[in-house]
């Protein structure tokens, strides 16, 4: 038997545990090769799910069409054997002549729109062929986890061969509940096309959209940024038979409206119910706060909306309220459209600087509701049937929640005697009164030591160029309107600007802002953002009265206006174009009893505008919004009279 | 026999920690992987700073060392359009830059510093890559990399492989032959001349010019595959292109083409390298008659690189008016070929 020594144990297990350590590092070398393959593997496995999918996704053309940004080849996605396609409607301008589609065999083929679905930003095609497509299988909800692989296919390359963009997923529920965000290049280069998983099942068809409108192109200002959506499949296909059908998907609508603020903070509390809608048939109320919609939880406002984005017309929910601390529950089942709102008319400003308990009248409008029960200037109204009102504001809201030709009762207070009169409520006339200015509140002026007349009010983090105009005989103790100007494409004249309305703007007690485009040869609507900050940015300096806030804008200004007038309802209270078109893609977002929103458009008779300015008119009194409409002859601009009366018109947009 | 137990023990430790230092040096992580491959490619790239630094024109670009001995690759722009042509090295070593030839037809120029055994990409290694595989793109972008900082990495797949003339109309750009298109924003200011790479290193394309699609409005990530350009950097680089007036021994012929029998009249020659424009065409005059117009500008002469309107001159002196004379005219955004007849 051989006995080692110390030291040649020691020298053994030296030696061993080299040899350990060199078989482990040689594992390790193995692993590489292993990591190489297993990073070739995935890529394999990648491009084997690409190309299984492939063979659903189509080649779409279209031909004609108006506004467009894209007369490229487009995307989409086999759903059925037979030819039915999903894409998305942004690939669809208005006004397209024909659509062509490719087919398995690598051929083209004539295809309709059958369906849109306006919630989801999605249409469905029916390609005219014999030939039969492969459909792709679906990734049921449970099964999307956020950071696993996805790929963007498109084909807008060749009828072939598809185009992809790898990434992962981002975030589920996005953009209220209706769609899978991914860190994929998202773009016209697959827009219509599905967003794939590792086994070359689909997600989702990618599509455009925004947390801040649902018209077709909302959310195409992001393309390639990081964030992009798909709308997933099996939300869908559940719908694809009344698709296929030629019925269109529309947001189910309830008809409540909530108070104004922060929609993160606030419960959802109604502060009008409108007539003839969901909500007034299931029974909901004003003052009911909605606590859930069918098993979600609800208790902020944006919660709702969460629960109700995805919600189409025609789906029954049921709602729990809490009233007068019972609970109280609902059914509802959603509407597409519900009867336009009109804001009914009682026919009276109030008085702005009154402190005390209720509204005092400023002005009675000639033919009005008020004028028939004579009610005069002066008096206070302090009830409305049975409910007390506080303030001008108050009134406001009470009113709203009645229509035109609804009876109520009022009570005043004229030399202290309260008197009680029924009365039917009227239409807010076209005409604008003709009204004096405010008089000031009688307690002197602190003194001011905020800059006035023509001021710069560039942002620091924008490149766009901001100046507005401060009356000089500007008070912090007086509200002031706010005028947004947006001008026509070209380059400033500031101090033409402050020429024009510095007498005005005093007289009237209104400031005129104006930001400007960053380029001077366009305005691009994702520049709505940054006008809201200019708007903020005077709402926190200038005492500003959130009744009057208006924008006011010429030519692409004009069309400007409209998108800031409909992207911010909780801030903006009237649109003034002048010479300018209703972007023809915009969907009208409905009246709402407390979002107000009053138009009053300039129409150029000689402009190769008024065609489109008149119609965007006709859309919008359609609507029942309040328009006010005024003929130009020339393209001159406004003269002093057309300004005095836009200036009274501002100021009577506190009406009641 | 006892072996002797110190000697072996200061054998074995180092040994133990070579051993350890290899492990730690081939750890498996993807990272590495694409990291190992980015730290290759980092010691080929070059720097190139240039004309330009107005109305938002970026006076840097990208390029790489094709060849041991200074040549680079990069695209012809604007950038080259000076007579200082700085270019710095990974190390951060300054160099004059001089353009050896270009290629406006392939939007391509190779330029030269004066040094030796520079690492660098060959061209012939290069690799050809298929949709979906997954690529590094190098570049300077935004000109964020300056002195001896790396250039950045970005790294995404092949999203397409197409060519810039299959949608007529799409991609206003003289080059419009294949390319492939990158998923990664790669084609940013500064990137273009920048290499892209599979994942392994290996040199596959030239990142190209900021295009963007005018169909969609959207911008464009992509790369000329290198194979569309080896033979003509080979022929700039061995004096194909060079104009044959360069050289002074050059043999003259007695009766020689002149612009004036041509029928075409240039652009005062007020400049150093007074641009080749056309300023008028004779009428009933050759040039007339094949199709030349004013403001064309003249870029090869039978295949070789006119850089200035003196170069233009000598040139012509070298053809023999009996034989014909081939000419690539740049009108606007379109390359034209013009043969002139002999006489």
């Amino acid at each position: 038997m051989i006995t080692l020594s110390n030291q040649q144990q020691w020298l053994f297990k030296q030696l061993l545990l080299l040899v350990v350590i060199a078989t482990f590092c040689c594992t390790l070398t193995q692993r590489v090769t292993a990591q190489d393959d297993l990073l070739a593997q995935e890529e394999r496995a990648l491009q084997q799910a690409v190309n299984q999918a492939a063979k659903s996704v189509v080649q779409i053309e279209v031909l004609g069409g108006l506004e467009t940004d894209n007369d490229g080849p487009v995307s989409g996605l086999a759903v059925s054997d037979d030819g039915f396609i999903l894409s998305s409607a942004v690939n669809f301008p208005p006004s397209f002549t024909s659509i062509l589609v490719s087919t398995p065999s690598g051929k083209r083929a004539a295809a309709t729109l059958v369906a849109h679905d306006y919630n989801r930003n999605l249409v469905l095609l029916k390609v005219n062929t014999t030939e039969q497509y492969t459909t792709a299988s679906p990734v049921p909800n449970a099964e999307v986890i956020v950071g696993q692989w996805s790929i963007a296919l498109g084909k807008i390359y060749s009828r072939e061969v598809v185009n992809q963009s790898l990434g992962i997923v981002s975030a589920t529920n996005r953009i209220w509940g209706k769609a899978i965000q991914t860190d994929a290049k998202i773009s016209p280069a697959n827009y219509g096309g599905p967003l794939i998983d590792i086994q070359g099942r689909v997600y989702g068809i990618l599509t455009p959209l925004s947390p801040r409108g649902q018209s077709p192109t909302d959310g195409t200002d992001w393309y390639d940024s990081g964030i992009g959506f798909a709308v997933p499949l099996v939300d869908i296909l559940p719908h694809l038979e009344k698709l296929k059908a030629g019925k269109d998907l529309h947001s189910g609508l309830l008809g409540v409206s909530l108070k104004s603020g922060d929609i993160y903070d606030l419960p959802a509390e109604i502060v009008a119910v409108q007539p003839k809608s969901p909500a007034q048939t299931g029974g909901l109320k004003k003052g009911d706060t909605i606590i859930k919609i069918n098993d979600m939880v609800i208790s902020r406002q944006a919660q709702l909306r969460h629960a109700l984005g995805g919600q189409y017309a025609g789906n029954t929910i049921t709602i729990s309220v809490k009233r007068d601390d019972q609970i109280v529950t609902a059914k509802a089942t959603l509407v597409e459209k519900l009867e336009p709102y009109e804001h009914p008319f009682l026919g009276v400003l109030p008085d702005r600087h009154f402190t005390e308990q209720g509204a005092q009248i400023r002005h009675i409008y000639v033919d009005s509701p008020a004028q028939q029960i004579k009610l005069q200037q002066g008096d206070i109204i302090t009830h409305i049937n049975t409910e007390a009102i506080v303030d001008h504001n108050a009134l406001r809201l009470v009113v709203s929640n009645f229509e035109p030709q609804d009876q109520l009762t009022l009570t005043y207070l004229r030399n202290n005697e309260p008197t009680t009169v029924s009365l039917e409520l009227g239409r807010a006339p076209q005409q604008v009164p003709t009204i004096s200015a405010h008089a000031n509140p009688a307690k002197a002026a602190p003194a001011g030591t905020l800059a006035t007349g023509l001021i710069d009010l560039k942002l620091p983090e924008e490149k766009n160029e901001c100046v507005a105009i401060i009356p000089t005989n500007y008070r912090h103790d007086v509200p002031h309107a706010l005028i947004v100007w947006l001008q026509a494409p070209g380059d400033p004249d500031n101090e033409e600007l402050q020429t024009q309305w510095i007498a005005f703007a005093e007289q009237y007690h209104a400031i005129v802002l104006a930001p400007q485009s960053a380029d001077p040869a366009r305005w691009n609507p994702s520049e709505v953002d940054f006008i809201r900050k200019t708007i903020d940015n005077v709402l926190s300096t200038y005492s500003v009265d959130r009744n009057r806030i208006v924008v006011h804008g010429q030519q692409a200004g004009g069309s400007m206006s409209y998108l800031v007038g409909f992207a911010h309802r909780d801030l903006i209270r009237g649109v003034a174009p002048l010479d300018a078109a209703l972007p023809a893609r915009m969907a009208i977002k409905a009246n709402d009893p407390g979002e107000r929103l009053a138009f009053y458009a300039f129409i150029v008779k000689e402009s190769k505008l008024a065609k489109a300015s008149a119609a965007g008119v006709k859309r919008l009194t359609m609507a029942k919004y309040p328009v006010t409409t005024v003929q130009l002859n020339d393209k001159a601009g406004l003269s002093d009279n057309n300004r005095l009366q836009f200036l009274q018109w501002v100021d009577s947009l506190d009406r009641i | 026999m006892p072996l002797s137990l110190t000697k072996h023990r200061f054998l074995l430790k180092p040994l133990f920690l070579a051993t350890l230092l290899l492990c730690g040096l081939v750890s498996p992580t993807q990272a590495d992987d694409l990291a190992l491959a980015s730290n290759t490619v980092q010691s080929k790239m070059v720097k190139i700073y240039g004309a330009g630094g107005l109305k938002g024109l970026e006076a840097y670009q990208s390029g790489f060392l094709i060849s041991g001995n200074g040549h680079i690759l990069t695209v012809w722009s604007y950038v080259l359009d000076t007579d200082y042509i700085t270019i710095v090295l990974d190390d951060g070593r300054k160099f004059e830059g001089k353009i050896v030839g270009a290629d406006p037809r392939l939007e391509m120029a190779v330029l030269k510093i004066d040094s030796q055994e520079l690492d660098h990409f060959s061209l012939s290694k290069s690799v050809t890559l298929k949709p979906g595989a997954r690529i590094l793109t190098i570049s300077n972008l935004f000109g964020v990399a300056t002195g001896d900082e790396p250039c950045s990495v970005l790294h995404g797949i092949i999203a397409a492989t197409t060519s810039l003339n299959a949608r007529r109309g799409a991609f206003k750009s003289p080059y419009q032959g294949p390319i492939y298109v990158l998923d990664a924003i790669s084609n940013n200011p500064g990137a273009a001349g920048g290499a892209l790479t599979d994942s392994q290193g290996n040199l596959a394309g030239l990142l190209g010019k900021e295009l963007r699609n005018a169909q969609n409005g959207t911008w464009l990530n992509y790369a000329l595959p290198i194979a569309q350009l080896t033979t003509a950097v080979e022929d700039i680089i061995a004096g194909r292109t060079r104009p044959r007036s360069f050289d002074e021994t050059v043999k003259r012929p007695d009766n020689p083409h002149t612009l004036k029998s041509l029928g075409i009249r240039m652009v005062p020659d007020v400049l150093a390298k007074t641009p080749p424009f056309v300023d008028s065409i004779t009428r009933k005059s050759v040039a007339e008659q094949k199709g030349f117009r004013p403001d064309d500008l003249i870029l090869y002469l039978n295949n070789r690189r006119i850089d200035s309107l003196n170069t233009l001159v000598n040139e012509i002196a070298l053809i023999d008016k009996i034989d014909e004379i081939t000419v690539i005219i740049q009108r606007d955004n379109n390359l034209i070929n013009i043969t002139l007849p002999g006489q």
